[in-house]
């Protein structure tokens, strides 16, 4: 590969264009998300050694009401998405797939889309039977 | 050299490595972390249930695990993004480097001083 090459061959995603772009941006929001999320849940754990128990336990009601349901479920999915992507990005260094690199994606995807169900399944029976409040 | 210049802005071998098998380490945990508390214990999340699941030496290990593998990914990340756009001069980077590594030991050192108890049991 020729030294121009090197330099435009991994950034991007390849290609500046289309579904890899988008798998790149997206992996990479949900990347900066997940980051600033492990700092609030670290700080939300360490409530019990701050606040003592129940500080903790009060916080945790909080995250029963509705809208905090619905936002776990949406980390759930950057998860998801994140670390299904990041399967996809690991295959393809250890050269499996490279040449379909599409199928593989969305191959991934519904990988992500099937385990995804299963956590709004669950979310949402929760608010359906014990969910009352918004916030 | 050309490569040695490039291979730098993508960030190093080892971290690139490290950061391939965490993600491996992540994957695996986070699947044992998600389903153990947002589908076992959704709604019946606090101290006590947490006190029961770190009863257990397998999710005192798990947790330990994650919290070291979770914290060098997110900073070896954060790392690549900030290189991406940022700072091109190679002292800055080596600040860069050891800045994120002194959040990434305080944090993982918080993580556990915040655990002790339920470790402790």
């Amino acid at each position: 590969m020729s030294a121009k090459n090197r330099e435009t061959a991994n950034v991007g995603a390849g290609n500046w264009k289309g579904l890899g772009m988008w798998a790149w941006i997206l992996f990479r929001v949900a990347g900066v998300v997940l980051v600033f999320y492990l700092f609030a849940h670290i700080g939300v754990i360490s409530s019990a050694r701050l606040g003592g128990h129940h500080t903790m336990n009060t916080i945790f009601k909080t995250f029963d009401k509705t809208l905090f349901v619905l936002l776990d479920l949406l980390l759930v999915w950057a998860v998801l998405f994140h670390g299904l992507n990041g399967v996809r990005i690991v295959l393809m260094d250890l050269g499996i797939g490279i040449t379909r690199h599409k199928a593989m994606f969305w191959a991934c995807m519904a990988v992500a889309v099937v385990c995804f169900a299963f956590f709004a399944y669950s979310a949402l029976n929760f608010i359906a039977d014990k969910g009352g409040a918004w916030l | 050299m050309r490569t040695d210049v490039l291979d730098q802005s993508r960030g190093g071998m080892w971290a690139w490595l490290l950061q391939r098998i965490t993600a491996v380490l992540l994957i695996v945990g986070f699947a044992s972390h998600l389903i153990s508390t947002h589908i076992m214990a959704i709604g019946e999340l606090s101290y006590d249930n947490i006190a029961h699941r770190l009863a257990s030496g397998f999710f005192v290990a798990m947790d330990v695990m994650l919290l070291a593998a979770v914290l060098y990914h997110a900073l070896n990340g954060a790392r690549m993004v900030i290189l991406d756009y940022w700072l091109s001069a190679k002292a800055q980077r080596r600040a860069l480097s050891l800045a994120l590594w002194l959040v990434g030991v305080a944090a993982f050192i918080y993580g556990l001083w915040a655990l002790w108890p339920w470790i402790k049991g």
